[in-house]
């Protein structure tokens, strides 16, 4: 309605302005009376009015359609009234939404082909990564160790690659189940027992009673190895331990623990340490930070409904903690 | 003897596997053309399968389905997928177990083994009881125990590692991470005193095997088993 009057101003202005110079006509003509043309303008007024009236309910949905702003993708059609507005500018914006539609779909289909190519890729990479650990697994001594942490690294980039790249169609890829903690941690730490043994970091377990949580297994398990690799490559000194610690916070929501003894981190740095890309002090001191591990477990226990948080202090060490919801606010499949 | 039957198009992989699948007495076949999986099989007549999932043509899922048809013989997925629902999918088409890649030969030869067992009774046939004979001293790794001539002492499983490690290597340095990664378990971690003190109760067996210094220290590597014992006598 207001957009609607806002924009009749203009032929108001000029028919009152018409209106006033008609009377002067005919008053300098020395014609009419005053009634008269007070009965002439009253009339015309009228006529005016019904015309702005008539106007405005023909086009009443074009007006509100152009007043109110969508709130998604689906409601930006047109409005439903049969006008010769109207019309034009549902077709206009069906239009537009098409074009705009195929845009974003081929988009869309790029994304997905790349995504497709990297899991082909980082899968097909596999396999000479296990011919070699194949080929230097019964043997010992400085070089084959010195290949079987490169091999290590490059998996776990590749791991890291998969991850992030798969991050975006989390919702086809992922199985909630319960998950015993002591277990799933006991896996993840025995599959990274090579970085442990490699830098004189050994893990401590402490569950305070049997917990379990409900979570997908795959995806927790590479954020803990995320946190494990951190663990340990921030742990400069040797015979020192990565405590993991299981307890149950009040309310019965469990809390995993992964506490290092390691070189902390600032204070200025805490904050971002979960942004993309931020390596920080540390970062730049320890070599091969690409400071995605944090951001990938912030993402992914975002996802999963865990809240992680961490928490670090300089020379003593770093905690990070995920609390595991309630378990009834996740659907278990 | 059993017959597996290799379904993988990576050369290099197949040979390692084999190689290593022949040591253990197991007699062995390679998919040499992609197109004719099912024939090949017919013909070789194996008693389990390990099948990858990528392969040229059609994939795994697809000739474990064409497999199933015709056989029950365990099949063991060997993948690099490592998703949730790619196993699913695996067992849902027929196989019997799944094994990630990169994986060691130690869980490949275990998951194998124990489907052989469960499809075919005891390990009657192959000579998976492993046991290594070092100067005159026998390891039986699966009934932990060491012998040397009439004497017998039972043994722990972590000793038993130690010295399976050690034994195969004999002569030879085995570093300290090394054997710390062997004796790493799931129910408890071990650290360096830890290995200390195993180390020192192996020695303590040897000892009442009337063996006492065969076991040497390298200083900051790690041990050696010289079989010297013999001369000793």
């Amino acid at each position: 309605m207001r957009l609607f009057l806002r924009e009749q101003l203009p032929l108001l202005a000029v028919y009152i302005a018409q209106l006033l110079i008609v009377t002067l006509v005919y008053r300098l003509d020395g014609g009419s009376s005053v009634n008269v043309s007070l009965y002439a303008a009253v009339l015309s007024t009228c006529l005016l009015i019904a015309y702005l009236a008539a106007r405005y309910l023909s086009n009443r949905s074009f007006y509100e359609r152009m007043e109110s702003t969508p709130s998604s993708l689906e409601d930006s059609g047109g409005p439903s009234q049969s006008s010769p507005l109207a019309d034009s500018l549902r077709r206009l914006l069906a239009h537009q939404f098409r074009l705009y539609k195929n845009d974003l779909h081929s988009y869309r289909h790029k994304l997905e082909e790349h995504v497709h190519f990297i899991n082909q890729w980082v899968h097909g990479m596999k396999t000479p990564l296990s011919v070699i650990h194949l080929i230097i697994q019964d043997k010992d001594g400085p070089p084959f160790t010195a290949i079987g942490d490169e091999l290590d690294r490059l998996k776990k980039g590749l791991d890291t690659v998969l991850y992030s790249a798969r991050l975006d169609t989390f919702e086809h890829d992922f199985y909630v189940e319960r998950l015993e903690l002591t277990k799933l941690v006991r896996s993840v730490t025995s599959e990274q027992k090579r970085l442990f043994i490699r830098n004189r970091v050994f893990p401590v377990i402490e569950m305070e009673s049997a917990i379990s949580v409900a979570s997908d297994e795959k995806w927790l398990s590479f954020v803990l190895t995320q946190l494990i690799t951190n663990a340990v490559r921030y742990t400069v000194e040797t015979g020192k331990n990565i405590v993991f610690r299981g307890y149950l916070q009040e309310g019965n929501l469990p809390v995993l623990e992964i506490r290092d003894e390691g070189v902390g981190i600032p204070q200025g740095d805490l904050p971002r340490v979960f942004d993309p890309y931020f390596t920080g002090v540390n970062g730049r001191s320890f070599q091969e930070s690409t400071g995605m591990g944090l951001y990938l477990v912030k993402q992914i226990c975002g996802k999963l409904g865990h809240e992680v948080t961490i928490s670090s202090e300089v020379g003593v060490g770093t905690t990070v903690r995920i609390c595991f919801r309630d378990t009834g606010q996740l659907t278990i499949v | 003897m059993f017959k597996i039957f290799i379904i993988e198009d990576d050369r290099g992989l197949v040979a390692l596997l084999q190689d290593y699948l022949h040591k253990f007495g197991y007699e062995t076949q390679a998919v040499e053309q992609f197109e004719q999986v099912r024939q090949q099989f017919e013909a070789f007549a194996p008693h389990l399968v390990l099948l990858d999932v990528n392969l040229p043509k059609y994939d795994g899922y697809y000739w474990c389905r064409q497999i199933r048809g015709i056989s029950t013989c365990p099949i063991l997925f060997l993948s690099a997928r490592d998703g949730k629902m790619d196993q699913v999918m695996a067992l849902e088409n027929g196989a019997d177990d799944y094994i990630t890649k990169p994986f060691d030969y130690e869980i490949a030869m275990a998951k194998i083994k124990s489907q052989l067992r469960r499809a075919y009774g005891t390990y009657a046939g192959s000579n998976n009881e492993r046991s290594l004979s070092v100067g005159g001293m026998t390891l039986d790794v699966e009934r932990l125990s060491l012998t040397r001539g009439e004497t017998k002492i039972d043994l722990s499983h972590t000793e038993a590692k130690i010295l399976d490690e050690l034994m195969k290597k004999s002569g030879i340095l085995v570093t300290r991470d090394r054997l710390l990664e062997k004796i790493w378990d799931d129910q408890a971690f071990v650290d360096e005193n830890t290995l200390n003190v195993y180390v020192t109760r192996v020695r303590k067996k040897l000892a009442a095997l009337g063996i006492t210094d065969g076991l040497q220290t390298v200083r900051g590597q790690g041990y050696r088993l010289y079989p010297n014992w013999e001369d000793e006598e």
